[in-house]
């Protein structure tokens, strides 16, 4: 007689059985997948909010071979061109819908005290505001153009000193007075200060432009205005969807996807050579059992895969438990409105981002937890699959 | 057999059980001492020997903004400054290889000497660097990363400053902490960029460290109310402003790093233990020939410790070896560049290895102590 599966029940029973060991080792598994989970769901927070930014209706143009718009500059002249090119949408009877853009940086003291920090500040020509209909005015009002005024976003005023309505902020020896907050909308304008471009073109000395941002007529029209961009060669200049330009600018992300990347690898060895253990004992002890199960008539490799099945189980418990920490972290982070900055490295500014758990997140995580488990079942339950019967049956 | 012979047959008794034991506590302290030494690396820059000495002077709107080159006459007036140099970022790309990772400043080379007392260059090397308008020197690191040498050419492009400079290697220094930088002529780059008459940073040399919080005061009032207001801050200071900006990163590495320590530590202890937990039935044999509770918890302590820092040993070597053979630059993409071990965090990581060992050992070592030896040989596993 051929049996070909043993009871789930039989595993399930078993995992009750030398509970301490199968405890630690859960709770070493839980505690890799809750690490990887949230390492992995900051980097998210941190890329979503640069992806998220672009409108799918907008073009950006930027100087020829910059590949972002701190190194890019438009001058006046070329502005003046671009603003009348007929593919550009405009107002209900008003003008077209192009902005001028200054990206431009500024100190600023963090407010608990731990130094200070480069912060982005974005200078527009009327029209910008509309451009970007996912910021929103949450406190004051907007900045008026030729005045020194500036307007903070809300995540910016958390963190920095001076920065909430009525402070002032000095640059280059004139003062800056904010007058409201702006909400950014989980994207990369979280991190900025927002002003008019004149006037920041005066108080930071800058004689050009970084970029200039316009909304096409239609998909068609988009892709005209970059032909025609791209085909006027007196012109150095490049235009792109903005959605492709701020996808293009994650580089921010790679300090924590590459310490997220380096810590699943080595606490999964860690976490490997340990479930390993617990399986060996749990197995080891089984001996004469498996042996007993041979008699009846179950195949050897019924009894592998019932092993395997039960190093996964035990696994997903720990990696179930692990989602589930995850899960109370970016509850306890949104109650408490926390949000997160960090350098990007090749800029130097802060930028600021949410913790974003999304279920694609908590699925690999899963995964890598039952890998760890197969991975440490494959020897122990080789091993007793192979031994003879007699032997097995032998054993104390 | 001697007390020691036994402790050792005993450990590796079960010789897959105390593999996977060692493999497994090695795997956590490889972990614990590589975020120790990055996170040394974020949080504290190299201390160099002249630093005391110097101080860094930038645009107070941002580092970014640059600064006006008629700024140079008015510090070096100031009393107690002995020199000044232009320091600016070059931001160049060799050969057009993005992950080029090797700073470029150009700098007054006359006083290159008296402000950067640490840099170690021979005479005549010091003595060309001075003469010829397009040449530059190297770090030994970076020398020696891209096999420059000695009258070599080579060009950089600046995204920074929109052009393209061909220099010529005439020397090559060492001594300070991280010899990866290149010096060149700030008039060979003013010449490229048509005389902006600008600067990205002035570094100031003062004549006693004492002078340093006066000059700083004087120069930030020299130019205050000016378009171009500065900031003065001793180079440490500069250095550790720099750190900060690593914002919450830092917190969070701390953050893993103990829960990481405290879960493997409870997953080791968990396996050691268990080797102890096997053997009570035998143990309580040892009780009833004669020995006593304290031999047995030592016997059981050195046991447990002798696995937990053979894993140590095993798990930092191998850390130590990745950091010197491994191109961490390369491998953290340029973000990490010294990834030094030091004796101190060895040290933490070997006191976190012992703590495992003991905690380990004396859970089970306290059971079988007060175990009497009926129960002990009547219990089964």
């Amino acid at each position: 007689m051929k049996l070909n599966s043993l009871p789930l029940t039989y595993n399930i029973r078993n995992v009750f059985v030398r509970w301490r060991t199968t405890l630690a080792t859960v709770f070493g598994i839980a505690m890799l997948v809750l690490v990887y989970v949230c390492l992995q769901s900051l980097a998210t927070g941190l890329q979503r909010s640069s992806r998220d930014t672009g409108d799918p209706r907008n073009v950006i143009i930027l100087r020829k071979g910059s590949s972002d718009e701190s190194s890019s500059q438009i001058t006046r002249d070329q502005f003046q061109r671009l603003r009348y090119c007929p593919e550009i949408a405009t107002a209900p009877k008003g003008p077209p819908l192009i902005s001028a853009d200054v990206l431009t940086v500024l100190s600023l003291p963090r407010l608990d005290g731990s130094g200070s920090a480069t912060v982005s500040v974005r200078g527009m020509t009327p029209g910008g505001m509309e451009l970007r209909p996912q910021v929103r005015l949450v406190q004051g009002r907007w900045f008026a153009p030729g005045y020194r005024e500036i307007v903070a976003s809300t995540r910016v005023a958390q963190r920095f000193l001076h920065c909430n309505v009525g402070g002032t902020l000095r640059a280059g020896g004139h003062e800056l007075r904010i007058t409201g907050l702006l909400d950014g909308g989980d994207t990369a304008f979280d991190s900025e200060l927002w002003m008019d471009a004149e006037v920041a073109r005066a108080v930071f000395e800058l004689k050009n432009y970084s970029s200039v941002l316009a909304r096409a007529a239609s998909s068609e029209a988009a892709r005209a205005l970059m032909v025609r961009i791209a085909s006027d060669k007196a012109q150095p200049l490049r235009a792109e969807p903005e959605l492709h330009y701020y996808e293009q600018q994650t580089r921010a992300a790679l300090p924590i996807k590459l310490l997220g990347e380096f810590l699943a690898v080595a606490m999964s060895a860690g976490a490997l050579f340990s479930a390993m253990n617990t399986m060996y004992a749990r197995v080891g002890a089984r001996t004469r059992e498996i042996g007993t199960l041979r008699v009846l008539g179950y195949r050897r490799r019924t009894i592998l895969g019932s092993l395997l099945l039960e190093g996964a189980m035990l696994a997903a418990v720990g990696g179930v438990l692990g989602c589930v920490g995850a899960m109370l972290v970016q509850a306890w982070l949104l109650t408490r409105g926390t949000s997160f900055g960090t350098m990007d490295f090749s800029t130097f500014q802060e930028v600021m981002f949410q913790f974003r758990l999304t279920p694609l997140i908590l699925l690999k995580g899963l995964g890598l937890a039952v890998a760890v488990g197969v991975a440490g079942s494959i020897p122990p339950a080789a091993r007793a699959a192979r031994l003879p019967v007699i032997t097995a049956l032998k054993s104390l | 057999m001697t007390i020691s012979s036994f402790i050792f047959k005993n450990a590796l008794r079960n010789r897959r059980r105390a593999t996977l034991t060692v493999l497994s506590v090695a795997a956590s302290l490889f972990l614990l001492v590589t975020l120790l030494v990055a996170l040394r690396e974020i949080t504290l820059p190299a201390e160099s020997l002249g630093a005391a000495l110097r101080l860094v002077v930038h645009n107070k709107t941002a580092i970014a903004h640059l600064l006006p080159v008629r700024q140079r006459a008015v510090i070096e007036h100031i009393p107690g400054v002995e020199a000044v140099t232009p320091f600016t970022w070059f931001g160049g790309t060799y050969k057009s290889d993005e992950s080029a990772t090797f700073a470029q400043f150009a700098i007054d080379p006359k006083v290159m000497r008296q402000v950067f007392v640490e840099a170690h260059m021979m005479d005549r090397e010091i003595r060309a660097f001075e003469r010829a308008n397009d040449s530059c020197i190297l770090g030994t690191l970076t020398a020696d990363e891209f096999h420059l040498k000695i009258g070599d050419r080579f060009s950089l492009e600046s995204r920074e400053f929109r052009c393209t400079l061909a220099f010529r290697v005439v020397g090559i220094y060492a001594g300070t902490p991280d010899d990866r930088n290149m010096f060149f002529h700030q008039d060979y780059l003013d010449a490229a960029r048509g005389h902006p008459g600008t600067v990205s940073m002035w570094f100031v040399k003062v004549k006693r460290a004492a002078d340093m919080p006066g000059v700083i005061a004087k120069i930030e009032s020299a130019f205050a109310n000016t378009s171009a207001e500065v900031k003065a801050q001793s180079e440490r200071a500069f250095q550790l402003s720099f750190v900060s900006r690593w914002g919450n990163i830092k917190a969070l590495v701390i953050w893993i790093c103990s829960a990481v320590v405290f879960t493997l530590m409870l997953v080791s202890a968990s396996t050691i233990s268990m080797a102890v937990r096997e053997r009570f039935r035998e143990l309580a044999v040892l009780k009833a020939l004669g020995f006593r509770w304290r031999e047995l918890l030592l016997c059981i302590l050195a046991e447990s410790c002798g696995l937990s820092l053979t894993g140590a040993v095993l798990g930092i070597g191998v850390a130590c070896l990745l950091f010197q053979l491994g191109n961490i630059s390369d491998l953290s993409h340029g973000i990490f560049v010294r990834f030094q071990m030091t004796p101190r965090i060895i040290g933490l990581a070997l006191l976190v290895a012992g703590t495992l060992g003991v905690v380990a050992g004396i859970g089970p070592g306290v059971t079988v102590a007060r175990t009497s030896v009926v129960a002990g040989l009547k219990g089964l596993d």
